[in-house]
């Protein structure tokens, strides 16, 4: 399995790099007027599959920790810390490349009126939390209760986000993204944003394997440290 | 007469960490009986002193404890299910006792929770015969160790001492910290206590205490427990007699609780209004007439209401106070499940919002060109909302100070979500400043904003209230 996530995170992180490679050579520069910084633009190639890859992150850590509630098994726990670890790295990609394509395309960085930008960003939030959490928290299970609850929690936060932006977007109109029905997607935009895709989504594939073994491997030293101290004790 | 159960455990398991600490463990405490728990540091004694009290999350199994009313009731089990304790006496391992409590308010608020008919005369004769009376007026803060482990051990016998009724008590190394005449006080008062039917599990390392036990188990090995029985005489020792039971009051007692200890020591208040007056008096002086004229209304909307929101988001003093000396696991073991939900209530900031968002207004209108007088009069609506914004802002600290190590965890983090109400409330007083106050319910009325703002407060604190009972 550990070779499998290696080779999957290799193949991944080499089709990223070929995404950027491609969106600055091959992708056609987009027309301005309307777009005020076509430039800006090519930034969607790694914006867009960073936010599906962490939509699937999050899913993650929402099994991970409905798993862990439901099962309370070691698969759930692991399954959790994996999402909730890939969740704040694509996450942070989200909220990161958003802003300045933001400030570039809009002239403000954040946009209280965008579904999907104030989603990530709260979700970003909360795996921030619980990766922050983990690493200073001793390790039990009221712990793991409590962080999973934050991690449920974060789920509990995404219709409140949506009904909240959705009543401000219609009260304040939304920065507009040029769009345009005749044209759609050019189609050299669509191959690359779609090998952006893949690439991501194998990326994540990969670094979850990898996760997953070293959060099982971990928990392995921590049972022999435990079997270590118990010998001490008696 | 027939000895009946206090306490039944079947299958119990637990975990800490990712140890087993205890494993397919059965055991019954019975009406007239010491049992005390005895084994190594870090074998469990604690662990299962705790969850016999329904304090921890079990891996499998269930506790029963005996209810006057309705037979054996369920306090916990692995599905997740927990119901309140029936009237107890707790010590445990940490006094559990903030330091802002006065001695003779410790003994009332113990025998409140735990239903037992006293007036001042009891609470001091309770006192005297731990040589405590003349501290009576004292802070706990301001007792040396000794005592105040004495008020703690006491606070555990009294709501068996004062029921009619047989009581169960459990002690967390009661000697720890006792002087030899305390403890040998200590030791009387358990052989009496159980000749009137009451059942004490006490967990310890002190052979003194081990040695008048009726039963002991012993831990060995980690996850082995073994049983053993020991004949011991009838007691002659005297102690206070027992009182009328009468109705008992949980909750409100921790509201009281709380309220006294933000009277004598203002933290809360003080803690929130620094913050909340400065972000005042900054927007006041660097925020002219001419700027808000050029941002707009929404611009000066928020900065009326940014420092309520400023005071309702800092962490409640409560918090702090539950974390000395374990005050709150024994607030937690006493309350049950509707703990979280009442502190969340009482923990969150329920005077400021008003006063200062009325305080932004007058002071802040200054600089507003023309400004509708009648706004002055609706103000208290977004006053009202913020109180729920408050409520749910106190959730999201309590959950995070279930962690065990909560001062290493950023709250701040999941705070943002708070964001949102705040939004709807700046929308709700710019529409009444504009166009004045209106009742329709559609999303260009400050109703419907506020009822929004309202609602997803409601949500985050139901979400962090309820999840982790379940």
């Amino acid at each position: 399995m550990k070779y499998y996530g290696w080779g999957l995170t290799c193949i991944g992180g080499a089709g990223v790099l070929l995404t950027a490679i491609m969106g600055y050579t091959y992708a056609p520069l987009v027309q301005s007027p309307p777009f005020r910084s076509p430039e800006a633009y090519r930034i969607l190639f790694w914006h867009v599959p960073f936010a599906w890859t962490s939509f699937l992150s999050f899913c993650l850590l929402f099994i991970g920790a409905i798993s862990w509630f439901l099962k309370r098994k070691e698969w759930g726990w692991n399954l959790f810390c994996t999402g909730s670890d890939l969740g704040l790295l694509f996450g942070l990609g989200v909220v990161i490349s958003g802003p300045i394509w933001g400030s570039a395309e809009w002239g403000v960085p954040w946009d209280w009126g965008d579904l999907r930008l104030n989603t990530f960003g709260l979700l970003t939030a909360v795996a921030l939390f619980i990766v922050l959490s983990r690493k200073a928290q001793p390790d039990g299970i009221e712990t793991r209760d409590t962080l999973s609850t934050v991690g449920l929690f974060g789920f509990a936060l995404v219709p409140i986000t949506a009904v909240a932006t959705t009543v401000y977007q219609k009260r304040h109109p939304s920065v507009v993204i040029a769009e345009s029905s005749e044209t759609g997607l050019d189609p050299k935009m669509l191959e690359v944003l779609i090998l952006g895709v893949i690439s991501f989504w194998i990326l994540m594939a990969g670094l979850s394997l990898l996760t997953y073994i070293s959060y099982k491997m971990e928990y392995e030293l921590r049972k022999l440290l435990d079997k270590i101290d118990e010998e001490v004790v008696h | 007469m027939e000895v009946q159960t206090l306490i039944q455990i079947s299958g119990l398991e637990i975990h800490r960490g990712n140890r087993l600490i205890i494993s397919d463990f059965d055991f019954e405490l019975s009406e007239g009986e010491v049992v005390t728990l005895v084994g190594p540091n870090g074998c469990g004694k604690t662990t299962l002193l705790e969850s016999s009290a329904g304090m921890h999350t079990i891996s499998s199994g269930s506790i029963y404890w005996r209810d006057d009313l309705s037979g054996m009731k369920l306090v916990r089990d692995s599905d997740g299910r927990r119901n309140p304790l029936p009237p107890m006496g707790l010590t445990l391992q940490k006094n559990g006792i903030s330091g802002e409590e006065t001695v003779q308010e410790r003994m009332k608020t113990v025998l409140t929770v735990s239903g037992c008919d006293f007036d001042d005369i009891k609470v001091q004769e309770l006192l005297d015969c731990w040589g405590l009376k003349h501290r009576s007026s004292d802070r706990v803060s301001q007792l040396s160790g000794g005592l105040a482990r004495r008020l703690s051990v006491l606070s555990g016998l009294a709501p068996a001492l004062l029921s009619k009724k047989s009581r169960v008590v459990l002690l967390d190394e009661p000697s720890e910290g006792l002087d030899k005449s305390a403890k040998l006080l200590l030791i009387n008062w358990l052989r009496a206590l159980i000749s009137r039917g009451h059942g004490i599990i006490v967990a310890t390392h002190d052979s003194d205490l081990i040695s008048i036990a009726d039963r002991i188990l012993k831990f060995s090995n980690g996850k082995e427990v073994n049983l053993s029985s020991q004949p011991q005489p009838e007691s002659n020792f005297i102690i206070p007699n027992s009182t009328n039971n009468v109705p008992i009051k949980k909750v409100s007692s921790l509201f009281n609780w709380a309220y006294r200890m933000e009277k004598r020591n203002p933290i809360d208040t003080i803690n929130r209004l620094i913050p909340a007056i400065l972000a005042l008096l900054l927007s006041h002086a660097l925020v002219s007439e001419d700027e808000i004229s050029i941002v707009g209304t929404d611009f000066f909307s928020a900065l009326i209401l940014l420092p309520s929101f400023i005071s309702v988001v800092i962490p409640p003093a409560l918090i702090s106070r539950y974390a000395e000396e374990n005050c709150g696991r024994w607030w937690s073991a006493v309350i049950g499940p509707k703990f979280r939900l009442s502190s969340s209530i009482i923990g969150s900031s329920i005077l400021l919002p008003i006063p200062l968002i009325y305080l932004s207004w007058f002071i802040l209108s200054d600089n507003l060109a023309s400004v509708d007088d009648s706004v002055v009069y609706w103000l208290w609506l977004p006053c009202l909302v913020m109180y729920f914004v408050a409520i749910a802002a106190s959730s999201l600290h309590l959950l995070v100070s279930d962690l065990r190590r909560s001062g290493a965890s950023v709250v701040s983090l999941l705070l943002l979500v708070l964001v949102w109400p705040f939004i709807e409330l700046v929308d709700s007083l710019e529409m009444i400043i504009l166009n004045g106050m209106s009742w329709g319910f559609s999303l260009e009325e400050p109703i419907f904003m506020m009822f929004l703002a309202g609602t997803i407060s409601l949500l985050v604190w139901i979400v962090s209230v309820y999840l982790p009972e379940a």
